[in-house]
């Protein structure tokens, strides 16, 4: 069974959600063209090296008196014939590098196009979490939201990358390449995605205990669905109207949540954690480290450092109603 | 395998003629001296580099708020250098003719001289009117300055360990070897010492 | 008397043929003279008996063998280390090992590997070798050379008493800002690092000048620049880089890292002008060269025993030379490939794109010259055989990766994860490891005079290439399907766990070799056949003079008259006599043509550079704490300096001075 699951990984390349073999867009597909005609081209070198290397090596292995002589002078016709056959494949390895130089410019070139009018999102990058916003002329349409991107399909957006802390580096597989987060630095990157479907990024740049537990779902929208997901995520947070979560809104505000924690509509301004006006709609908790349930969220507010040993959130001892109400109250937060 | 064959060993010629101390190229210490002139005179090129590296990170070099390196002491303490030189091209002279009362005389005084060089640093530092922690420049221009005046110490100690050696031991004529490349070290410490000047002092009023 | 030019090939005999010395005449040495001169010499030359001895031994080769077994053992733990992340990563979410134990044994594995084991134990191989091999009595700075090996202990030492107190660094090898700074790595773990690497920066740089001065210097009569055997041309060649690159590092890391951590400095700080980008570029400006000087000593390795194994000159002598000169230049225009995700200019990425393309040029130049040299020859396959096949089965798929990562648009996805730690893993171990444990199989014999088995030898060689390619080859895919490196643990959804588990059964494969080889070592040291000089008939002069080597070298210098002196002339080898036997002296001849010169004076044994060495780790592990302590540490410094400079100062001896206009007889 388990061999046959590695069989099946190397059969199939490295399909996923999280795969650069697998584009799920225009700029990672001419990659990939790129990057099987290399492995196909090294691939075909490297055999025939190894095999001239094997065959040299164990094809004369006569051991006689005789043999053992070494051989100081080469007849200069020999020579001429070796110096020809060595200079042959210098020069075919030039060939196949410029080759290669050439393909891998025209494929860069490409890449580094710069479409004009896009949407624009800023991720931010801290000790172990992304702050996203979704950038608005109209300051009252910005969506600040954490650790999952929303992107519409068919149509290129910025991305601008910046860090409050160390260097991060954001990474979509399926998309394009990596960026790096750099404080003192703002960097973008254009992703252009056309189909629709849940990617995983994941920093990719080391950047202290809990690197391994940083990543971002990148949900691709087909358009309609976007422009109907940001008007939505537009929306400040409302008071609920169930009483239990009315007390857990209390918990939240008047206990140490708010504090570091923001929630748009809300007398909650923290910045140091994620902001949580639309944390129940997240697929995820703790940057991609859980799957949001209720019963993970409440182990989460509990014991983050059981799970994400290092995090920078506290252990929080919560009488039970408490840590109940708080959780229908973060329920309600889509 | 070929067996060892009996054949007794031939020498092809006897060295007991070559002379054993020799000065310059021909000595094996004035290659080791040559080689690490070259990695230090690399690392405060880096450093140098570096230096440059962070201007562009100011649209004012020095930054705002940040007043310019006095030149007084600076430009006394490049002098001094570049005076200090003259004793030690006497005292390598001296000891290529192994003229001990030469080498003696000439250590002596290139001694004094290099002696005062470390005090002058002192305010030479403290002339670029910034400290270390301020900003970058100020980390830039300490540094460069005072990792030639760390090494500079080592060269000084050089010059007046084997100065205090010659007046007060009797020393192999071989030290003679070792006298030169000292003075070949300090060389190197004195002139690259003019770049570093200008970068750093006269530098800022420049860019 | 037979003519002693054997077989001299038609094109090298035009530099120094016998008669070395103008007006000498050859003459027959007696068995009994050349006796009474091993017996002086050994008096005159071996390190002094007992603890004392021990501890003032300056012979290159006491020292390198320490070199070598030292940074084996560093060999050994960083693979310890290595086994250990191989274990928590074999399934996902793994609790064997929590995130800040892990981040400190990824660190720590990584600069052990590249500072305490590959470096040391490259460089330490040209300090025993470099010597025999040019035909010299001894290297130029003996005290030097002790001075460099007890630094790089006490950065073995720092580095994993700290490991052990959970102080071990934890930042990564690169430990880049702003991570490694004062702000997000407070506590000492990152002045550990820092130390260390200046540790070992220090005990490269002096290694560097004695293999450069050694090989300029004193090399044997007839040895011109165009007979430097490739070993010691590659040695050469990396000591120039070592002097190039590692000043960059010290840099960094002491003089900006440290001073930004220990006294305030902004170097990488942006509020204050500072820069983070400032130290990949003065990183990498080092880490690229490094790669390369961990590389083309093996290179030469491959070189002498490809020759002497496929009984045949190799192919294309200065072809080779060039080629290791050219990747020595080139080394240092590539860094930027390390940074292509920083934002930095386009145009200027792309000109890294080609020198790193263009990089593959000479190393295939070496290939193409040695798989010519093994087809027109009558190849052996000895286990040292074995691994050079391993390295053309690991190191060139490593190579040819390189080759791909050279492209912005496929660096970018695959930089920083599991794809560049298979690539890197390829080129190291392939490039790297294997030519160095064919170096040990093929020159076990000269440093012990014993032979390694055999037999063991080909459990060792075939555990270790299948268990590395099995280690590595999954983690390509890995790479690629998304997994970052660094990382302590990875979810189950990423479906990342089969081939990691794969890639761990791989190791533990590996670790059976060396496990292997070590028995095989500790077996041979004492129990193996003894070897005698020249066992696998090789050609250099490390093999003109008996195993182990004796303290001395050669009781006699030898002459050179071609590149392959013992194949060229057989043995025994013409010599030049008349270097004093009653006191340490050796042979100083010209640059280019290796014409005798001068006799030196050569240092005896001394307590300096191990106090030295002390001091210096005093001045560095106390800075960590007070940076007071480096004004206290340059004060011992001083002293220990006056120290030295009085020992070498101590001994009067009738010399023979050239002024350069008369040769003077003085005391």
């Amino acid at each position: 069974m388990r061999r046959g699951t590695w069989l099946l990984l190397f059969a199939i390349g490295c399909a996923g959600s999280q795969s650069v073999l697998d584009p799920a867009g225009p700029p990672n597909r001419s990659l990939n063209h790129l990057f099987w005609a290399m492995l196909i081209v090294a691939s075909v070198i490297w055999i025939a090296v190894v095999v001239a290397a094997f065959w040299a090596a164990l094809s004369r292995r006569r051991i006689t008196r005789e043999d053992l002589e070494p051989i100081i002078t080469v007849p200069n016709e020999e020579h001429r014939r070796h110096t020809g056959i060595v200079t042959g494949l210098v020069g075919a390895t030039i060939v196949i590098l410029l080759l290669f130089l050439v393909y891998d410019f025209t494929v860069g070139r490409a890449l580094a196009e710069r479409p004009s009018r896009t949407l624009t999102i800023e991720i931010i990058g801290h000790q172990w979490w992304w702050e996203v916003h979704y950038v608005d002329p109209d300051p009252s349409k910005i969506v600040v939201d954490a650790n999952e991107l929303h992107i519409p399909a068919g149509e290129p957006v910025q991305v601008k990358l910046s860090s409050r802390d160390v260097i991060h580096s954001f990474w979509v597989p399926n998309l394009i390449g990596k960026r790096d987060l750099i404080p003192g630095y703002t960097s973008s990157l254009f992703l252009n995605a056309d189909r629709a479907g849940v990617y995983r990024a994941q920093c990719a740049e080391f950047c202290g205990t809990e690197h391994a537990k940083m990543a971002l779902p990148v949900v691709v929208h087909s358009r309609n669905d976007f422009a109907a997901w940001l008007s939505e995520a537009r929306a400040p947070a409302a008071v609920p109207n169930d009483s239990s979560a009315r007390d857990g809104r209390q918990v939240f505000l008047a206990g140490p949540c708010s504090s570091c924690h923001a929630i748009t509509g809300e007398p909650a301004y923290g910045t140091v954690g994620p902001n949580l006006t639309h944390l129940a709609s997240r697929k995820t908790l703790g940057a991609g480290t859980l799957p949001n349930t209720r019963g993970n969220l409440g182990g989460w507010v509990v014991d983050p450092q059981s799970i994400k040993p290092g995090v920078r959130m506290p252990s929080n001892q919560l009488a039970a109603k408490d840590l109940r109400n708080l959780l229908d109250y973060l329920q309600t937060l889509k | 395998m070929t067996a060892p064959r009996p054949s007794p060993q031939e020498s092809l010629g006897d060295l007991t003629e070559l002379p054993t101390v020799t000065f310059g190229h021909r000595s094996l210490m004035w290659w080791g001296t040559l080689g690490f002139m070259v990695i230090e005179g690399w690392t405060l090129a880096l450093i140098a580099a570096m230096y440059f590296y962070v201007r562009q990170n100011f649209l004012d070099w020095p930054p705002m708020r940040t007043p310019l390196p006095s030149l007084p002491i600076p430009t006394i303490g490049l002098a001094v250098m570049l005076v200090s030189i003259v004793p030690q091209i006497l005292a390598d002279r001296a000891s290529r003719r192994l003229d001990l009362g030469g080498v003696k005389l000439w250590l002596l005084i290139s001694s004094l001289i290099s002696l005062v060089i470390p005090v002058l640093r002192w305010y030479e530092l403290w002339s670029l009117n910034v400290r270390w922690d301020s900003n970058a420049y100020g980390s830039a221009a300490w540094l460069l300055v005072a990792t030639h005046a760390t090494l500079l110490l080592l060269d000084v100690s050089d010059t007046v360990g084997i100065t205090l050696f010659y007046w007060f031991r009797r020393m192999p004529i071989k030290a003679m070897s070792d006298v030169a490349d000292n003075s070949f070290y300090w060389y190197f410490m004195a002139l690259i010492w003019v770049p570093i000047y200008l970068i750093v002092y006269v530098g800022p009023y420049v860019f | 008397m037979t003519d002693p030019i054997r077989r001299l090939p038609p094109n090298e005999s035009a530099v120094a043929a016998p008669g070395v010395l103008p007006g000498a005449r050859p003459t027959t040495l007696s068995d009994e003279v050349v006796l009474a001169d091993a017996a002086a010499l050994e008096l005159t030359w071996a390190d002094k008996p007992g603890l004392w001895g021990w501890l003032t031994a300056v012979d290159h080769k006491t020292i390198a063998k320490r070199y070598i077994f030292t940074a084996f053992l560093m060999f050994i733990a960083g693979g310890i280390e290595a086994a250990l992340m191989r274990m928590q990563l074999s399934r996902p979410e793994n609790t064997l090992i929590g995130p800040d134990r892990y981040n400190q044994l990824f660190t720590v594995h990584g600069t052990t590997m590249m500072f305490l084991f590959a470096v040391p134990i490259m460089t330490a191989m040209g300090l025993y070798f470099v010597p025999l091999m040019v035909g010299a009595r001894s290297i130029a700075f003996p005290r030097l050379n002790a001075f460099g090996y007890y630094t790089y202990l006490m950065g073995v030492l720092f580095m994993y008493v700290s490991l052990f107190i959970n102080m071990g660094p934890d930042a990564g090898w690169t430990s880049y800002p702003p991570l490694s700074g004062p702000q997000f790595s407070p506590g000492h773990r990152i002045d550990v690092w820092a130390q260390v690497v200046t540790f070992t920066e220090i005990a490269a740089l002096a290694a560097a000048v004695n293999i450069i001065v050694t090989t300029f210097k004193m090399r044997a009569p007839g040895m011109s620049l165009n007979r430097i055997p490739l070993f010691v041309w590659a040695q050469v060649t990396v000591a120039f880089m070592i002097i190039f690159a590692m000043p960059a590092v010290a840099t960094a890391s002491t003089l900006q890292l440290a001073s930004d951590r220990a006294v305030g400095t902004h170097w990488f700080n942006p509020s204050e002008g500072g820069d983070a980008l400032l130290w990949q570029h003065i990183f990498w400006f080092f880490g690229h060269p490094e790669v390369y000087i961990i590389f083309l000593p093996a290179l030469g390795f491959i070189t002498s025993i490809v020759e002497t194994f496929s009984r045949r000159r190799v192919f294309g002598y200065t072809a080779i030379v060039l080629a290791n000169i050219t990747t020595g230049f080139f080394a240092f225009g590539l860094w930027v490939h390390h940074m292509f995700a920083t934002p930095i200019p386009e145009l200027g990425q792309s000109l890294f794109t080609a020198a790193s393309m263009v990089i593959a040029v000479p190393t295939g130049v070496q290939i193409f010259c040695w798989l010519v040299t093994m087809f027109s020859g009558r190849p052996r396959l000895t286990t040292a055989m074995l691994f050079i096949l391993g390295f053309f089965f690991t190191f060139v798929n490593g190579g040819l990766t390189g080759v791909m990562l050279a492209s912005v648009a496929f660096d970018k996805q695959v930089h920083d994860t599991f794809f560049v730690v298979a690539h890197f893993h390829y080129v190291l171990l392939g490039g790297g490891v294997m030519p160095l444990f064919a170096a040990f199989y093929f020159w076990f014999p000269k440093v012990t005079g014993r032979m390694l088995s055999e037999t063991l030898g080909r459990w060792h060689a075939w555990l270790f290439i299948v268990g590395i390619n099995v280690a590595f080859f999954p983690m390509h895919f890995l790479g690629l399907n998304g997994m970052p490196r660094r990382v302590y643990t990875y979810l189950a959804e990423t479906g990342w766990g089969p081939l990691n588990e794969l890639a761990t059964i791989g190791a533990v494969i590996a670790v059976l070799g060396v496990a292997v080889f070590i028995v095989n070592a500790a077996i041979s040291w004492r129990g193996g056949l003894f070897a005698g000089a020249n066992p696998w008939d090789s050609y250099g002069l490390e093999w003109a003079t008996p195993s182990p080597a004796p303290s001395y070298n050669f009781v006699n210098t030898p002459v050179v008259l071609g590149r392959h002196p013992l194949w060229d002339t057989g043995s025994p080898l013409p010599v030049v006599t008349g270097l004093r036997t009653d006191r340490r002296e050796v042979l100083v001849t010209t640059t280019f043509d290796a014409q005798p010169d001068s006799r030196h004076k050569h240092p005896t044994g001394s307590i300096w550079p191990l106090v030295l060495a002390l001091v210096m780790a005093e001045l560095w592990i106390g800075s960590i704490f007070t940076p007071w302590a480096v004004l206290g540490g340059l004060g011992l410094t001083l002293l220990g300096m006056l120290g030295w400079g009085l020992q070498s100062v101590r001994e009067q001896d009738v010399e023979r001075v050239d002024t350069g206009a008369e040769i003077v007889e003085a005391a």
